[in-house]
């Protein structure tokens, strides 16, 4: 009888816990949060073509397709500590974002169909990688404060801190950009030589990724 | 500086300007120029190698002269900036060797008053100050200081729709440096650079399978040409034409070109120039190589 019980119980406490199995692999795969939000963001899930609401709080993972709407603007805290910033218009899908034990971060890639985003990447003490990838070109970093946009044939690098490296898709030829200053790629080509940039230029994308 | 060092080595005062730079506007990156001054303020150090030999010939006439420049620029704005300069010139004179010394010490502060990004359009004004007498004079340093307004127009070509014509640019320069005293005279120099981008080729026109070095390299050729106005002491015009090419590295461009010259008063047989420039704005962006007040 005793026997009995403890089978229950064991069966019991396995079909309680078998629904919470997937929300924990999901768990696993949470890449981040929203901590600040303006009109009405949606995110696709796996790419299901069903775009669902965002609110504060809600936790965006791995293979999510962002859309923020042309009057919205949107705030993502990854899990490394990492800060994007999403203008109006922008389409972005989390296509990796790997933490280790330590909460650091060990490879992010974000695929940005269209918009700006704003990436303040937290640091890391090992070698890992942080690309943004638009339909022309890559931008790989380590730890910076800086700008991409993917513009119709071609995207756009600014630099606000530290550097990041920018890649044609076509050609595999690269740039390096330095803080203050900015690069582009157009479809096709290599990127354009890195410039300093205007406090004006500046101050435009932050503007347009500046979420309240 | 090629300006000052042309001026000294054809033995008048010239218009007195910085080294040549990179400026940027919008995708357009003009290089630096070896004989014309830059187009706008930055932070940046040039290097410049400079002999010409010359028309001299007998006892106490130079037949060469031979300039090492440095060049430090700094920004005090993103649009203002000021360059301090120091030419070390060697003159090899007839029966007595090569003498040596220091030009003139000189400053300069550079305005950039339009920025067209989307016109690839640059216009600069500047002010050249030239302290007499802080130079030597057997390398031919006046004890006159002289002041130079100067004004500079860029333009990229690839706001137009003329295909693999695009990388082309054009850079001009004209000045008028006024003397302290007499017997220095007065000069006018104005001046052009014609450049083909071959990174521009590859970056906004069509990208060719180019191997390493041509696809950072610029042709370039620059042209220059002073004269005296009002009371000319005996100077005369002249003309320096000097084709060369520039690498752009990351960063960094060294460039070389070819002094010919047009007139006899210009010079007597083919010189060379030689430049290394640093762009402090990108090894250094976030200490020395920043404006000193800016925002962001």
């Amino acid at each position: 009888m005793r026997q009995r019980r403890r089978d229950i119980l064991i069966v019991g406490g396995a079909a309680t816990l078998l629904p919470l199995l997937p929300l924990r692999a999901v768990g696993e795969e949470t890449a981040g949060s929203v901590v600040g939000l303006l009109g009405q963001c949606a995110v696709d899930r796996g790419g299901q073509g069903h775009p669902m609401p965002l609110k504060l709080g809600d936790a965006v993972s791995i293979t999510d397709t962002i859309e923020v709407p042309p009057d919205g603007k949107l705030k993502l805290r990854m899990r490394d500590g990492s800060v994007i910033s999403l203008a109006s218009g922008t389409r972005l899908t989390i296509a990796a974002y790997q933490i280790d034990a330590s909460g650091q971060r060990q490879n992010a890639a974000l695929s940005l169909a269209q918009g700006l985003l704003r990436a303040v990447v937290a640091p890391v003490d090992h070698p890992s990688t942080f690309e943004v990838s638009t339909a022309v070109g890559t931008a790989g970093v380590r730890s910076t404060d800086w700008f991409i946009a993917a513009q119709p044939g071609a995207t756009q690098v600014g630099v606000l801190e530290g550097s990041v490296v920018l890649r044609s898709a076509a050609t595999a030829h690269f740039v390096l950009i330095p803080a203050r200053w900015g690069a582009r790629v157009e479809a096709g080509l290599d990127p354009v030589p890195a410039r300093t940039w205007s406090p004006a230029e500046f101050q435009a994308v932050i503007s347009r990724t500046d979420v309240p | 500086m090629a300006v000052r060092c042309l001026a000294v080595a054809i033995g008048i005062a010239g218009a007195p300007g910085p080294a040549g730079a990179y400026t940027a506007s919008g995708d357009r990156n003009f290089p630096a120029t070896l004989i014309l001054p830059q187009l706008a303020p930055g932070d940046e150090l040039y290097l410049n190698y400079n002999m010409l030999p010359l028309s001299g010939s007998g006892a106490g006439a130079v037949s060469r002269s031979t300039n090492f420049t440095v060049v430090y620029g700094k920004t005090i704005t993103d649009n203002l900036g000021i360059f301090l300069e120091e030419t070390y010139t060697g003159d090899a004179v007839g029966g007595a060797g090569t003498l040596w010394g220091w030009q003139n010490q000189t400053a300069s502060i550079k305005y950039l008053a339009v920025n067209n990004l989307d016109h690839e359009f640059i216009m600069t004004l500047g002010l050249d100050r030239e302290t007499g007498g802080t130079g030597a004079v057997r390398v031919g340093a006046s004890s006159s200081g002289a002041t130079t307004p100067q004004l500079y127009f860029g333009k990229g070509m690839g706001d137009l729709d003329i295909g693999y014509l695009r990388p082309f640019a054009i850079t001009t320069f004209s000045a008028v440096t006024l003397a302290d005293t007499a017997p220095r005279r007065d000069v006018v120099s104005n001046g052009f650079a014609v450049e083909y981008s071959i990174p521009y080729l590859q970056s906004k026109v069509r990208s060719f399978d180019l191997p390493a070095p041509i696809d950072h390299l610029t042709p370039i050729t620059e042209v220059l040409f002073t004269s005296p106005v009002g009371r000319s002491y005996g100077s005369r015009s002249t003309a320096l034409i000097a084709p060369g090419v520039s690498y752009a590295g990351e960063g960094w461009e060294f460039a070389v070109e070819a002094q010919l010259p047009a007139t006899r008063a210009t010079g007597n047989g083919i010189g060379v120039t030689a430049q290394l420039h640093i762009a402090l704005d990108f090894f250094f962006s976030d200490t020395i190589g920043k404006p000193l007040f800016s925002n962001p």
